[in-house]
C-alpha cells in the first residue's frame, strides 16, 4: 500500500477529530489575537486546563452513559454533594478522629468521596436498568435529591475544605523536573507501544503499516506532550488535576474499546436487539455504566472540592449540562452507539477556552452563556450539514 | 362490457435494481365487489399495494391503472392523496393512536372545527353515524389501546369510510384475529358490500376466500396467473395455481449424510412474552440429526419465527413442552445460554436484529464472541482481528477492509457478515430465519454452498424460508408449520411445493 493513500485514508476516517481540533485552534487564536498575547500565555494556558478538569472528568463517563442511549442529570449535584461530603468530614469530623494527621483525614476523604459517588450510582443504575424506569426520569429525580442532600449537610453554610494535602489534589503542581521525567515516560511509552503493536501486527500476518507513517504519527504525538510540558514548566509545572484526569480518559479510553464492558456499552447504543441476540447482558451492562458514572462523579467532586476550596451550597450547580455538551460537541451521537472519550475531552477544552475567554475579554456571564449555547447548536448544526452532503 | 370496473390495472410492471417485483399485471376490479388477491409471500401482492397507495408513485412502474375511468396518479409516497381519491388501506400493522378514543381516531387530522376550536359534539356525532350505518359494533369515546385486536381493526376500517372510501384494501386483516372476531369481520365485510364499498382482500387463509370474495385473482413470482369468480376455484385448484413452478437448477449438489438425532423439541407450547393471553406456539414437535438441514415451512404467522427465536431463549415464554439437546432437557433463558449450549440464531431481520449498522465489519463479526478474545482487562484486538479475517475469506465477504463499516456492503455481503459471526461461535446448531432474504442469486448460491459444507461437516441447520423451491432445493426434511404447532414433517423425496401448501394451510394435516 502506498503510504499517501494511507494517509489520506487515514484523514478520511478521523476527519471529525481533525475538524474538531481545527476549530479548538481556531479559537485559540482568536482569543490570542483579542488579549494581545495574553490568552496563550504559559500562566492562562495552565489555568485553561485546570478549569476544565471537574467537568471534564464528568465527561469521560458521560461520554458512555449516552452512547448506550442514556443520560444523567444528576452528575453535576452528584459531584457537588461529593464535595460538600468530603468537606464536611475534614472540617467536623477527621479532626476528633486522627487529630494532627492532615494526610490521613485528606486520604480518608478522598475514599469516602470515590463510594459515595459509586454507592449513588449503584442505586440509580439498579432503578434504570433493573426497574426499567427511563434514565432521564431517575437521574432527574436524582438531582432533586441531591439538591437537597447538599443543603441538609450544609445547612446552608459554606464548608472549608482546605487541608494541607488535600489542597493538592487540584491546586498542586508537579516540580518542573518531575514534570520531564513524566514526559520521558509518556513519550517513551508512546513508542514502546508502536514497536509492540508492529511487532503482534507481523506476528499474525497482518499488513504492518507504513513504518514512516507510525513514526510520524508517534513523534508528533510526543511532540504534543513535549510543547506542553515546556509551557507548564514556564508558569507553576504539571497542574496535579490535569494530571488526573489524563490518567482518567486513558483509562476511559481503553475500557470504551479494549474491553468487552465497553464493546457492548456501543453495541447496546448502536442495535439494542442485535446485541441482546449476540448473548449480551444488557441490563447488567447498563448498570456498570451507570456505576462507573457515579465512581467519576466521586472522582470529579473531590477534585472540586479540593478545587474551590470549600464545600458551597450551589457545588456542581449545571456541571450536567456542561459535561453533556461536552460529549457533543466532541462528536457523542444521543441516538446512542457513538462517541470517543478523545472527543469529550477536545469539546470540553473547547467548551472552557470559550469561557476563559470571553472571562479575559470582561464579556458578561449573560452573554458567556448565549455565546456559549450558540456556538454548541452552531457545531451540531455543521456536522449534521456535512453529513447530510457527504 | 356488463360489469362495472372501478379499478382497472393494466399491464403493470414493477422493477427494482437486480429483481422483476410485478411483471405485465392487470387486474379488474369490479365495483361493490369483494376481490381476492391471493399468491405467496413475495409474489407481488406488497408491491401491488404499494403502488395503489402511493407508496410507489406513478411514474415508477410501467403500465397505466384507471380508476373510475380516468388515469391514477399518485404523487410520491402521497397516501394522503390515496385516500383522497377513495383509495384506503387496512393495514396488517394498525395505524393507531392508542391513547386517543375511538372518535378522535377516526377524525385524526380532519376535525370538525367550529371558530377554530374542535366541535366534540359534532365528532362524536358523526363518528356514531359511521359507526352505526356500518354496523360497527365499538364505543366511540372508548380508549382505543383498550380495545381488542379485533375491534381496533373496526375502528380502522370505520377511519377508512369517513374519508369515503370507495375502494377498501384489506392486507391480511384476519391474522391476529380469534375466531369469533373474524366471524365478525365476515359480517361487516357484508355489511360494506351491501353499501356498495368496493373491497380487496388480501390473506394468506385460503378458506376466507371462499367464505367472503366474489372474484380471486391469483399471483405468482409477479405475474398474474388468472383471475376468476371464486366459485370457480376449489382449495386444491388455488394452491396449484399459487405454486405450480419448476424447479430450477439453482441449488449445488450436497453429499450430506445426516447422522444420529441430537436435538428433539416435542410439544413446546408458549405464549407471546408482551401479551401473555396469546398463544404463539401449540404443540410444536420435531428432531434434528447431526449433519441434516431441516427445513421449516409455513405461512406468515405459522409460529416459525417464533418457535426458533423461543428455543433460543429470546421470545416466547414456554408453558409445558421440553427442548433437548444430546438426550439432556435443556432450560434455554437467554441468547447466552443458548450460545453456550453450541445453538445459534442467524436472526429473521438482518438490520434490525443481526447487525449494528454504524459499526465496521470486524465488531460485527466479534461482537458475539468476544469472550474468546478477552479477559477481564483486555480483549487481544489481534487475535480478534485474525479470527474475523478467517471467517471473512471463508465466507468470502466482499469489502475493502475490514474496518469499513457494515452499511456500505450489499445485502449479500451483510448477511454473510451476519452468518459470519454465528459461524465464529461454532455452533453445533445453526439456526438460519430466512437467511436468503433481500439477497441477490449470486450470494443466495454461496450461502447455500456454505450450508451443504457445514452439514457435511457435521453442524446441523434448521433453515426457515418463506420461499418453497428454497425450502425443497436444500432439505433433507421439512418441518410445516400451520398455526404454531408442527403440521406435518415431510422427507425431501416426497415433499412438493402443493403438498407443503396443503399442510401449511391447513387443508391436509
Amino acid at each position: 500500500m502506498n503510504p499517501s493513500f494511507d494517509l489520506k485514508k487515514r484523514f478520511s476516517e478521523n476527519i471529525q477529530t481533525y475538524t474538531l481540533l481545527l476549530a479548538m485552534l481556531a479559537v485559540w487564536v482568536l482569543f490570542n489575537v483579542l488579549t494581545n498575547g495574553f490568552y496563550l500565555s504559559p500562566q492562562n494556558f495552565s489555568n485553561l486546563f485546570r478549569q476544565m478538569t471537574v467537568t471534564s472528568f464528568l465527561a469521560t463517563g458521560m461520554v458512555l452513559v449516552i452512547v448506550t442511549g442514556n443520560i444523567d442529570l444528576s452528575v453535576g449535584k452528584l459531584a457537588g454533594f461529593v464535595s460538600v461530603v468530603v468537606a464536611y468530614l475534614q472540617a467536623n469530623v477527621w479532626n476528633s478522629i486522627f487529630p494532627g494527621q492532615p494526610l490521613v483525614a485528606a486520604a480518608l476523604s478522598v475514599s469516602v468521596g470515590l463510594i459515595v459517588g459509586a454507592l449513588f450510582g449503584v442505586l440509580q443504575g439498579y432503578i434504570i436498568s433493573y426497574m426499567r424506569v427511563p434514565a432521564f426520569i431517575v437521574t432527574l429525580g436524582g438531582m432533586f435529591v441531591l439538591r437537597g442532600g447538599i443543603l441538609i449537610i450544609t445547612q446552608g453554610k459554606t464548608i472549608p475544605a482546605n487541608q494541607p494535602g488535600f489542597d493538592q489534589i487540584a491546586q498542586g503542581y508537579l516540580p518542573p523536573s518531575i514534570g520531564w521525567v513524566v514526559a520521558a515516560l509518556v513519550v517513551a511509552l508512546l513508542f514502546f507501544n508502536m514497536v509492540r503493536s508492529r511487532a503482534r501486527k507481523a506476528q499474525y500476518g497482518f499488513s504492518v503499516p507504513n513504518i514512516y507513517l507510525d513514526v510520524l504519527g508517534t513523534l508528533f504525538f510526543s511532540a504534543l506532550v513535549v510543547i506542553y510540558v515546556a509551557i507548564v514548566n514556564y508558569y507553576n509545572g504539571v497542574q496535579v488535576p490535569v494530571l488526573l484526569l489524563a490518567v482518567t480518559a486513558l483509562i476511559m479510553t481503553y475500557i470504551s474499546s479494549n474491553t468487552r464492558f465497553g464493546r457492548y456499552a456501543y453495541a447496546i447504543g448502536g442495535n439494542r436487539e442485535a446485541a441482546r441476540l449476540s448473548g449480551i447482558n444488557i441490563k447488567r451492562n447498563v448498570f456498570m455504566v451507570f456505576v462507573l458514572m457515579g465512581f467519576l462523579c466521586g472522582v470529579a467532586g473531590v477534585v472540586l472540592a479540593s478545587y474551590v476550596g470549600y464545600g458551597t451550597t450551589a457545588a456542581g450547580e449545571g456541571y450536567e449540562l456542561d459535561a453533556i455538551a461536552a460529549c457533543i460537541l466532541g462528536g457523542t451521537s444521543t441516538l446512542g452507539g457513538v462517541g470517543t472519550i478523545f472527543g469529550a475531552m477536545i469539546g470540553g477544552l473547547i467548551m472552557a477556552s470559550l469561557t476563559n475567554g470571553l472571562q479575559m475579554l470582561n464579556v458578561p456571564a449573560a452573554y458567556q452563556y448565549v455565546v456559549k449555547g450558540a456556538v454548541l447548536i452552531l457545531a451540531v448544526a455543521i456536522d449534521m450539514y456535512f453529513k447530510k452532503n457527504r | 362490457m356488463a360489469d362495472d370496473i372501478i379499478l382497472d390495472i393494466r399491464n403493470v410492471t414493477k422493477k427494482f435494481p437486480g429483481i422483476v417485483a410485478l411483471s405485465d399485471v392487470s387486474i379488474q376490479i369490479q365495483r361493490g365487489k369483494i376481490h381476492g388477491l391471493c399468491g405467496e409471500n413475495g409474489a407481488g401482492k406488497s408491491t401491488l399495494m404499494k403502488i395503489l397507495s402511493g407508496v410507489y408513485p406513478y411514474g415508477s412502474y410501467e403500465g397505466t391503472i384507471l380508476y373510475e375511468n380516468r388515469e391514477l396518479k399518485l404523487e410520491d409516497r402521497s397516501i394522503r392523496q390515496a385516500i383522497e381519491e377513495g383509495i384506503a388501506i387496512v393495514y396488517q400493522e394498525l395505524t393507531l393512536v392508542p391513547g386517543m378514543t375511538v372518535g378522535e381516531n377516526i377524525f385524526l387530522g380532519k376535525e370538525p372545527m367550529e371558530n377554530g376550536v374542535i366541535d366534540w359534539d359534532k365528532l362524536y356525532a358523526e363518528t356514531r353515524q359511521i359507526l352505526e350505518k356500518y354496523k360497527l359494533d365499538v364505543p366511540p369515546h372508548a380508549i382505543v389501546k383498550n380495545l381488542g385486536v379485533g375491534k381496533m381493526q373496526m375502528v380502522e376500517i370505520a377511519k377508512a369510510l369517513s374519508e369515503n372510501a370507495k375502494i377498501l384494501i384489506l392486507d391480511e386483516p384476519t391474522s391476529a384475529l380469534s375466531k369469533a372476531e373474524i366471524d365478525k369481520l365476515m359480517a361487516i365485510l357484508e355489511t360494506l358490500r351491501e353499501h356498495g364499498v368496493t373491497c380487496i382482500y388480501i390473506t394468506h387463509k385460503l378458506e376466507e376466500f371462499f367464505r367472503i370474495t366474489d372474484n380471486v385473482t391469483i399471483l405468482r413470482d409477479g405475474k398474474t396467473i388468472i383471475t376468476e369468480p371464486t366459485h370457480v376455484f376449489n382449495l386444491e385448484k388455488l394452491v396449484k395455481y399459487m405454486v405450480g413452478r419448476e424447479m430450477k437448477e439453482r441449488f449445488p449438489p450436497n453429499k450430506r449424510q445426516p447422522g444420529e438425532v441430537i436435538f428433539q423439541v416435542e410439544n413446546l407450547v408458549a405464549n407471546d412474552p408482551n401479551d401473555t393471553g396469546r398463544k404463539i406456539l401449540n404443540g410444536a414437535s420435531f428432531d434434528l440429526r447431526k449433519g441434516e438441514i431441516l427445513g421449516i415451512a409455513g405461512l406468515m404467522g405459522s409460529g416459525r419465527t417464533e418457535l426458533v427465536t423461543t428455543i433460543f431463549g429470546e421470545y416466547g415464554n414456554i408453558i409445558s413442552g421440553t427442548v433437548m439437546l444430546n438426550g439432556r432437557p435443556l432450560n434455554i433463558k437467554s441468547a447466552r445460554d443458548a450460545m453456550s449450549n453450541g445453538i445459534s440464531l442467524v436472526p429473521e431481520d438482518r438490520k434490525g436484529q443481526g447487525l449494528v449498522l454504524i459499526q465496521p465489519i470486524l465488531r460485527n463479526i466479534s461482537l458475539a464472541n468476544l469472550d474468546q478474545f478477552a479477559s477481564f482487562f483486555r480483549i487481544d484486538q489481534d487475535a480478534e482481528l485474525a479470527a474475523s479475517t478467517q471467517q471473512s475469506k471463508n465466507l468470502a465477504i466482499k469489502a475493502s477492509n475490514l474496518h469499513a463499516r457494515v452499511d456500505s456492503l450489499s445485502g449479500g455481503n451483510q448477511q454473510k457478515v451476519v452468518i459470519a459471526k454465528w459461524l465464529l461461535t461454532n455452533p453445533q446448531i445453526l439456526i438460519m430465519d430466512d437467511p436468503t432474504r433481500g439477497v441477490d442469486v449470486g450470494a443466495k448460491f454461496e450461502i447455500y454452498k456454505l450450508m451443504n459444507e457445514l452439514a457435511e461437516k457435521g453442524v446441523s441447520i434448521i433453515m426457515i424460508s418463506s420461499e418453497l423451491e428454497e425450502v425443497i432445493g436444500m432439505s433433507d426434511r421439512i418441518m410445516v408449520m400451520h398455526q404454531g404447532h408442527t403440521g406435518g414433517i415431510l422427507d425431501v423425496k416426497d415433499a412438493t411445493q402443493e403438498k407443503i401448501m396443503a399442510i401449511a394451510t391447513g387443508i391436509e394435516a
